[in-house]
């Protein structure tokens, strides 16, 4: 009797995950622990591992499958055996299951989720028995979402009345629109459309497809990069975050001569005292936390038609990894010292380089904070990470002619950028929020004293 | 039950001794030479021909399927030939006395039949009338392609060449053939000539035939008819209902003076003693002699005897004898004909049941030989006379088979043209120019006074009209029969029940008084026969109604339905139709051999309409328009109805009106859900749909689908559109139901719009059991709540009594139950 390998769960909110690679061909030898395939859920990479000794003899899909978790993806046994008996109804040629409701890097989940209230009962996202085709004809027609309804059918099926409901307790939605109150926005009551239909807009997002590669032909034989994974996610989040809402950015540079000198002092004598390596990121984060514990209106998310503000702050640290952008949550970071926030922050952005991570720590963040000062860049205009209202770029370390004491001097400075969601933060709070920041870091000892 | 009959019992119970009449044993003893004298020698010549003609025809056949070559062309024919060289002289012996208005119906070894019968037409037909005959048949295209190629003269020679190449070009499946190469090889016929359908089920065309025969009777048409079956038939049940029922003795006692007489047929059993590989007479039978067999069926014995099938003259001579004590209506005739057949059953049977040396004896008696030698010493014709008779023969077939593998001239038909042949949809309401006897059917007649007492509507004031007070279904069939009765000259009925009892269920109380015997008359138990005899008659132009008394005699009528009643229109190419309506009464409370809706049989078979009405009104106008048209119509009844009033329409009205066969009947207007009902179980559904509206607030679409086939989905799939729920059920067992067969349609017509796959609730697939436990068995109305509440939508509250999932279902059928 073969045993199943099953796609693991890789966190409470991933329902499918993208199988990457085989790593062992059917027949191949196995042992407890070993690396069967590697899979990848939107946000990170991991190994499928052999639950027991012995032969691989069966795969249930293909590479590139999105494979629901909890579901057999494969087998082992005795060579020779026959498995076919383990292969699960998902399994067949090509694409297997439909695409998982994506959820983003840093949807909302970790501080309260506030869905609209509308009348239909939203699914748990177990899955249900199906979607009649009357109720997916019923839901084109009216805009519901019933990919999301939990059926009130037989087995819990999605029926017209399903929807109906679903439609009765909400405005008549867009296509686009109804995409994006998947996404957890809520919906207005009245939209701007014909006969106030919601559009896309009248929930501040809209759900935009994945844009084509587009390759023109005199340029040489093309490759084609498909978008798969975390690729494909950071496109379509870029490209909503950029079309859905009002970005405005602002730059401000602060003297960094106070936490040069600080990271100096610690580099040369914190080892002693026990304390990690401090780096100008950790310092420049620590600064941000403490500036948004007083600016609630920055450590905010925007939800159509609010803004949720939070006393405390979940800091999402943008990183670079082979596969993209990855953005990582120091959660309650507003409760850490700069050690600890430092001690927490490496573990994580380490994770994320090896395709570590627990998806859980990808989601939740309030405020995300981007660096890119070490690749050279003096000053940029970082794309929010919605639903946030704000994002803060650190540029790197440059001379900046200042006048002091009557003279021309160059002082070690760095640049920062806060691009700020003008649909809720105005400029002046924006280069307040900025101002404070860099007085913090210019007298940064006072503002660990606090 | 003839009350005027009393069966004496002290006369019942006496001793005593049964005699038989004596058999002959090939009587005849005339020489060649003698007839000669009597027949003219230019008949005897002829005679020879004709079997000239059928030796060379299948001879060619023969080496098309053995060599692919005949006269240097050729040919592959992949279908079936079963051919008759060595029973030459058995059908050119039947054929000479017999007239255009004599009627064959043969088997599946009939091509010497066909050959014979037509060259005794044409040598007794006038020229004009020869040329009308093939000017009409099929728009004259026949003959089109055979004067164009063959140059004559003479109206029968071209005759000749005409019915040479159209049973060829049917045989090889051509469109000029005879049925448009539909028939084939098995069931090629030429109506104009009196040859009627051969017919590839062995002794298939015995009740056919008696149908036929029946029709002339009580017509009073001129001819006879004749039966050419084989001597294995002699084993089918079928072929012992036909002798059976042509020797009824109601013909001579109970039946009009005009009318009387035993049936005018022949069963002439061409016995070559072999059925398939098995020998009769030593192997298969136990009749020692075939022609012992009429002394079992009545005081005549049949007039049996043995006749040489190996020399024409004998036959010829029992044939003209039996004619003439037909004539005196002494029918029915059993003959016993001699006759051997040289090659194997078909192509593929290498004869290796039999002895080579057999099979010498018997050609060393050749009967073609034989008269060659017999006209050579009568000086009736010599050598180079005969000689010159075999080369004519060639070069007719010869030019016929050239025209008949020719794609140019002779194309196959479209295979669409089969769609249009499969019912002839014609309204013929009278189908002879008499006068329609009828007795006491008049206003005076005791039903017509007790109808007329009747409230014809259902509901009067909103209050149901008692059952012995209301129009009920059984008065529609009784007023739709009676009509037709006094339109229709030809229309008959029977059935085991069908006269003074006036039927099981009382349908017909009434007819009795209305009908003489020939038009309404007891049958014997024979359910082949009844059905059988129906095809024949309708065959040949007559409107019949018979009756099964339960559907689950359906079996015993299987090949008469499926494979006669359904057939014949379609492989005649649309030259015959069958104006044949079949009622068969759905029964319950009867236990398991007679409560079963076998509507998913008859659906099955392509060239059957198919009627369950439920309601009065639709019980007269669906009867009328199955009596008014020409198609094969099974008409089922449900036996929980025939007391009902009309509870839809307004009222049955008393005057003519027909019913479309083909669009389903709306019952209830709802949202919610649709029901469809096939046959008595629209009641039930209506009370589910009673309390899915008092219970749970839904309203249902309820859907008669009172004919199954034809059957417009378009209202059906109109109501889904709305509703997105349906439910079938009907009293038959579930599995292979028509319900499945609709709901497996209705998913794909209507899928874009379903809520949920159609749900189907049926009777369970076991036995019917008894009255009592009947609830279990049949679809009840909570069953249908319980199909909407667990497959279709989920009733708040509602707590099921049946098991409707697909679990359950996935259970029953690992069981096959």
């Amino acid at each position: 009797m073969a045993t199943p390998i099953i796609m693991p769960r890789q966190g409470q909110s991933v329902e499918s995950c993208i199988l990457v690679e085989w790593l062992v061909d059917v027949g191949g030898a196995l042992e407890e622990g070993t690396a069967v395939a590697s899979i990848e859920t939107d946000k990170a990479v991991f190994e499928v591992e052999s639950p027991e000794a012995g032969t691989l003899v069966a795969r249930f899909f293909e590479e590139g499958d999105d494979i629901p978790v909890l579901v057999t993806i494969a087998a082992v046994g005795e060579a020779g055996e026959d498995a076919s008996d383990l292969k699960p109804a998902e399994a067949g040629g090509g694409e297997a299951a439909p695409e998982p409701e994506a959820a983003p890097a840093a949807a909302a989940e970790a501080p309260a989720a506030p869905v609209a209230a509308a009348a239909a009962v939203v699914g748990s996202g177990a899955k249900a028995v199906g979607i009649s085709p009357r109720a997916r004809k019923a839901a084109a027609a009216s805009g519901v979402n019933a990919e999301i309804l939990a059926g009130s059918g037989p087995e819990g099926r999605v029926i017209e009345r399903d929807v109906q409901a679903a439609a009765a307790g909400q405005p008549r939605l867009s296509a686009a629109a109804k995409e994006a109150a998947a996404s957890g926005l809520a919906v207005p009551a009245q939209g701007s459309g014909p006969g106030g239909m919601v559009l896309a807009g009248d929930l501040g997002a809209t759900a935009a497809a994945a844009p084509a590669v587009v390759v023109s032909a005199p340029v040489g034989e093309p490759t084609e990069v498909p978008l798969v994974g975390i690729r494909k996610l950071i496109a379509s989040k870029m490209h909503e975050s950029l079309s859905t809402t009002a970005q405005l950015t602002m730059n401000m540079s602060f003297d960094a001569t106070g936490i040069i000198a600080y990271r100096a002092k610690v580099k040369a004598q914190g080892e002693a005292l026990g304390l990690p390596n401090i780096t100008i990121n950790d310092i420049v984060a620590y600064a941000t936390v403490q500036v948004l514990r007083v600016s609630p209106e920055i450590n905010a998310r925007f939800l159509g038609d609010k803004s949720v503000q939070y006393p405390n702050v979940n800091l999402g640290i943008a990183t670079d990894t082979d596969r993209g952008l990855m953005v990582p949550v120091v959660h309650g970071a507003d409760q850490l010292s700069l050690s600890e926030l430092s001690a927490t922050a490496k573990p994580l952005l380490k994770d994320c380089q090896t395709g570590n991570i627990n998806p859980d720590f990808l989601s939740g963040g309030t405020f995300t904070i981007t660096n890119m000062g070490m690749l050279g860049v003096e000053s940029f205009t970082p794309v929010l990470n919605i639903p946030e209202v704000a994002i803060l770029g650190v540029g790197g370390l440059s001379l900046k002619p200042v006048m002091k004491d009557g003279e021309i001097k160059h002082v070690q400075s760095i640049n920062l950028s806060l691009t700020v969601d003008h649909q809720v933060v105005d400029g002046a709070p924006g280069a307040r929020f900025l101002k404070a920041l860099c007085n913090s870091l210019e007298n940064f000892e006072l503002t660990l004293a606090k | 039950m003839p009350k005027i009959h009393i069966v004496d019992p002290v006369e019942e119970r006496k001793p005593g001794k049964l005699k038989f009449p004596t058999v002959p044993l090939n009587a005849y003893k005339r020489t060649v030479a003698e007839e000669a004298k009597t027949l003219g020698k230019d008949a005897i010549v002829g005679m020879l021909e004709d079997m000239m003609l059928i030796r060379e025809f299948e001879f060619m056949i023969n080496e098309i399927k053995t060599a692919g070559v005949y006269q240097g062309m050729e040919y592959n024919h992949p279908g079936p030939a079963h051919l008759s060289m060595g029973q030459e002289a058995s059908s050119v012996g039947q054929a000479y006395y017999l007239n255009v208005d004599d009627h064959i119906f043969g088997s599946h070894r009939s091509h010497g039949e066909i050959l014979a019968k037509g060259m005794s037409a044409i040598r007794k037909l006038d020229d004009d009338t020869l040329m009308d005959i093939m000017k009409n048949f099929m728009d004259g295209e026949c003959l089109a392609i055979v004067e164009k190629h063959v140059k004559t003269d003479s109206v029968k020679e071209l005759a000749r060449q005409f019915l040479v190449y159209g049973s060829l070009a049917e045989i090889f499946a051509r469109k000029p053939g005879f049925n448009r190469g539909l028939g084939g090889s098995m069931h090629a016929f030429f109506t104009p000539f009196g040859i009627y359908p051969n017919n590839a089920l062995v002794g298939g065309s015995a009740d056919i035939a008696c149908g036929a025969a029946l029709y002339k009777r009580v017509n009073a048409k001129d001819g006879i008819v004749i039966a050419n079956i084989g001597d294995a038939s002699m084993g089918c049940g079928p072929v012992w209902e036909a002798l059976n029922f042509a020797a009824m003795s109601q013909f001579n006692t109970l039946w009009p003076e005009d009318r009387k007489g035993g049936l005018p047929i022949i069963f002439n059993f061409m016995n070559n003693f072999y059925g398939m590989g098995g020998q009769t007479q030593t192997e298969t039978m136990g009749y020692d002699v075939l022609a012992r067999m009429g002394a079992g069926v009545n005081a005549e014995a049949m007039h049996a005897e043995r006749v040489d099938g190996y020399n024409p003259l004998a036959v010829a001579d029992a044939i003209k004898r039996k004619m003439e004590l037909i004539k005196k209506g002494e029918g029915p005739v059993l003959l016993d004909t001699l006759t051997y057949r040289y090659s194997g059953h078909s192509p593929s049977d290498a004869s290796s049941y039999r002895d080579k040396e057999e099979m010498d004896l018997w050609e060393a008696q050749d009967s073609i030989a034989w008269m060659k030698k017999e006209v050579k010493e009568a000086k009736i014709l010599d050598e180079a006379g005969i000689e010159a008779i075999q080369a004519d023969l060639v070069s007719v077939i010869s030019a016929a088979m050239k025209l008949a593998i020719d794609d140019d001239v002779s194309p196959y038909v479209d295979p669409n043209f089969i769609e249009g042949i499969m019912f002839s949809n014609n309204t013929k309401p009278v189908l002879d120019d008499r006068e329609p006897e009828l007795d006491d059917a008049g206003d005076d007649n005791l039903r017509v006074k007790q109808i007329s007492r009747r409230s014809r509507a259902g509901v009067v004031d909103g209050k149901v009209v008692p059952k012995n007070k209301v129009f009920q279904y059984r008065d529609s069939i009784f007023e739709a029969a009676l009509h037709r009765f006094k339109e229709d000259p030809t229309m008959v009925a029977y059935g085991e029940e069908n006269r003074d009892w006036g039927g099981a269920f009382a349908c017909y109380r009434g007819l009795t008084e209305a009908l003489p015997y020939h038009r309404l008359f007891n049958s014997p138990i024979s359910e082949a026969a009844i059905v059988g005899t129906g095809v024949g008659y309708a065959l040949e132009g007559g409107r019949a109604m018979v009756e099964l008394m339960y559907c689950d005699f359906l079996g015993r009528a299987g090949d008469e339905v499926f494979n006669q009643m359904s057939k014949w229109q379609s492989m005649s190419a649309g030259i015959l139709e069958m104006p044949l309506v079949m009622r068969v009464s759905v029964g319950s409370k009867y236990g398991a051999q007679h409560s079963q809706d076998w509507s998913a049989l008859v659906n099955h078979i392509p060239g059957l309409k198919v009627v369950f009405p439920v309601t009065p009104y639709d019980a007269k106008g669906m009867l009328n328009t199955a009596l008014s048209g020409t198609d094969p119509v099974i008409f089922l009844e449900s036996q929980r109805l025939y007391d009902i009033g009309e509870l839809f329409e307004e009222e049955v009205p008393e005057g003519y009106y027909e019913v479309p066969l083909g669009p389903p009947a709306k019952r209830r207007d709802g949202d919610d859900v649709t029901i469809i009902t096939i046959g008595a179980t629209l009641y039930r559904a209506l009370e589910a749909a009673d309390t899915l509206k008092e219970k749970y607030g839904m309203t249902a679409d309820v859907w008669d689908c009172r004919s199954i086939n034809p059957l417009d989905y378009e209202p059906l799939v109109e109501s889904l559109k709305k509703t997105g729920r349906v439910v079938l059920s009907s009293d038959a067992c579930e599995r292979g139901s028509v319900m499945q067969s609709i709901a497996a349609n209705l998913a794909q017509m209507a899928f874009d719009d379903l809520d949920a796959p159609p749900a189907v609730v049926g009777s369970r697939n076991w036995i019917t059991p008894a009255y009592e436990l009947e609830d279990a068995f049949f679809p009840q109305a909570s069953w249908i709540l319980d199909a909407i509440h667990t497959q279709l939508v989920p009733l708040e509250g509602h707590e099921v009594s049946s098991n409707q999932t697909a679990t359950e279902k996935i259970r029953q059928n690992r069981l096959g139950v």
